[in-house]
């Protein structure tokens, strides 16, 4: 008995602090008894002040800041994701590689790309120098709008865009975000629109770098779209899609383009930071390239049985269903 | 017609991969240099579970010892990162500079008898590195290596609380309860996510409850040193 009053007087605060803690109701005199309270409520528990405590509110400041910073990229990212995945799922309803757009579908890409324009902007100033790698993982967005950007391109040119090509749409992207002008709405994202020469702050502007793991992871996503793109266009048009006109002897085809960046990827050496990420996104390349050669086969063996530009009539086929 | 794949495009991307590939194995090579010194730090501090504070005069210079070397190494660590982006290779060191700094601070903490505990700006420059940059791409300590280096420190803190019960230095174990205390209610101030930080951070409490039962256990039989914590260690040291 003594030895635990003892206790109380060398270490008061161990006391006080287990009295806070294991009592919520009220507080026990020594022998057990409820204590009266005297006055009004009590003030809720007090926050331990000692030495450190300065030190770990500049602490806590610093976490909360960044923390604050990652949130508020991730639920960007998140929204650009998804406005990525919807260019992409529109530009699957094309049906061959041509410079020109079918007008509904470029209508929805230019609502999409201003959106992710205006995400891309309040995200912007949160990301430049040291924050771009601390928030790459938050950032994986990047690398679904690099997949719809190259999918544009290649629909559009049949050629694989190059990060310096990708860099200056980027930047406009960003750009028409931050001043929501009368010419918001973008005609042609893979030229980008000269900027107005009296945005002075233009060189202040902060730019949304591509990683070079950004635009590889991107490119690797493409060749699924292309596989998906090659077989559906092939499945309803009956041509394997590609380009050159009618009368040229040899067009290129989306074969030829899946093998060429099958081969691209396959000579590449592996990156050490994600050996594991990198073996899996080629392996599935590999399957894509595969699945779209096993499509060019089809065609060549009895492709030409078709009459050409013959389409399934699938009206006639529901009918039955519907009666 | 252009060619699917720009020629130029395959050997500028081969010639990036094998940079970063250059720019990890040179990393790898110093922090394992890194690892080492701290690994021998360590081990070396080990031994104040095992030694008598009259002995501290002997082993903490090789402790200090063994922190320059780790300074040493940080430098180099720093000036080779530096050139790279922080954030993409961090997490190669970042295990390594954590251990590193605990021992420092942990050194630091035993070598006075007023148990000083570097703040992380007083770490930085011990380390003469910078600190917690915001801007800058450049090599620094950051806030989150710094607590987790506390949070190492008040589990090692804790075991010795133990053992120099032991060794009989029962003021030893009261001052690490009021230090340890004091950072445990530090931490508290904090707003932590669910990381890795907040992970570590939970585990103080065993090391405060664990810190806590040896004074209770002190107190139960009247073994406190009755002046108080700090001049209770003053007398010890003097005899």
């Amino acid at each position: 008995m003594e030895g635990v009053q003892e206790q109380q007087q060398t270490a008061p605060t161990v006391q006080t602090n287990k009295k806070d803690v294991d009592m919520s109701g009220f507080k026990r005199d020594w022998n057990g008894n409820a204590k009266k309270r005297d006055g009004p409520k009590p003030p809720p528990k007090k926050v331990v002040q000692n030495q450190f405590t300065p030190m770990f509110e500049a602490l806590r400041d610093e976490l909360d800041q960044h923390h604050d910073r990652r949130e508020r990229i991730i639920k960007a990212s998140r929204d650009i994701t998804a406005l990525s995945k919807k260019i992409i799922f529109a530009l699957q309803r094309i049906r061959k590689i041509d410079e020109e757009l079918p007008k509904n579908i470029q209508a929805e890409l230019d609502t999409r790309l201003a959106d992710i324009s205006k995400l891309l902007a309040t995200i912007a100033p949160e990301i430049q120098g040291i924050n771009r790698y601390r928030y790459a993982r938050s950032l994986m967005c990047l690398e679904e709008l690099v997949e719809a950007l190259t999918f544009l391109h290649y629909l559009k040119t049949q050629t694989l865009i190059t990060p310096e090509q990708l860099s200056p749409i980027m930047d406009d992207l960003v750009q028409k975000g931050i001043a929501p002008s009368e010419d918001v709405a973008m005609t042609d994202v893979s030229e980008p629109a000269v900027a107005n020469p009296e945005q002075l702050e233009e060189k202040e502007t902060p730019k949304v770098s591509l990683t070079q793991d950004d635009y590889l992871y991107g490119v690797f996503d493409l060749t699924g779209e292309m596989m998906r793109f090659a077989t559906t266009s092939t499945a309803l048009t009956g041509t394997m899609a590609g380009s050159g006109a009618e009368g040229d002897e040899q067009p290129r085809t989306i074969v030829e383009d899946m093998h060429e960046l099958g081969s691209f990827f396959e000579m590449l050496p592996v990156g050490q930071g994600n050996r594991f990420q990198w073996e899996k996104k080629l392996e599935v390349t590999r399957q894509s390239v595969q699945k779209v050669e096993r499509l060019g086969y089809d065609r060549t063996i009895r492709g030409s049985e078709r009459p050409k530009g013959w389409i399934p009539d699938l009206s006639s086929g529901d009918q039955p269903e519907e009666e | 017609m252009p060619p699917m794949i720009d020629p130029s495009l395959f050997d500028q991307i081969k010639s990036k991969i094998e940079e970063d590939t250059t720019v990890r194995k040179e990393l790898e090579q110093i922090v394992d240099e890194l690892h080492q010194h701290v690994s021998f730090t360590q081990g070396l501090l080990s031994k104040i579970h095992s030694t008598p504070r009259s002995k501290y005069p002997t082993l903490l210079p090789q402790v200090e010892e063994g922190i320059k070397s780790q300074v040493t190494t940080v430098g180099k660590l720093s000036a080779y990162a530096s050139q790279y982006p922080y954030y993409k290779y961090n997490h190669k060191w970042t295990r390594s500079l954590q251990d590193s700094l605990s021992t420092c601070l942990l050194y630091t903490w035993l070598s006075s008898p007023a148990h000083p505990l570097l703040t992380p700006s007083q770490l930085a420059d011990f380390y003469s590195v910078p600190l917690n940059l915001v801007s800058e791409d450049k090599f620094h300590i950051t806030t989150e290596e710094y607590l987790l280096a506390l949070v190492a420190i008040i589990e090692d803190l804790s075991r010795l609380a133990m053992n120099s019960v032991t060794l009989g230095d029962t003021a030893l174990a009261v001052e690490i309860s009021a230090f340890v205390k004091d950072l445990h209610a530090g931490f508290q101030v904090l707003n932590l996510k669910n990381d890795i930080l907040r992970k570590r951070v939970d585990s103080i409490k065993y090391a405060v409850k664990k810190v806590e039962d040896v004074v209770y256990d002190l107190s139960l039989r009247g073994l406190i040193p009755a002046a108080g914590g700090a001049a209770g260690a003053e007398g010890k040291k003097e005899e």
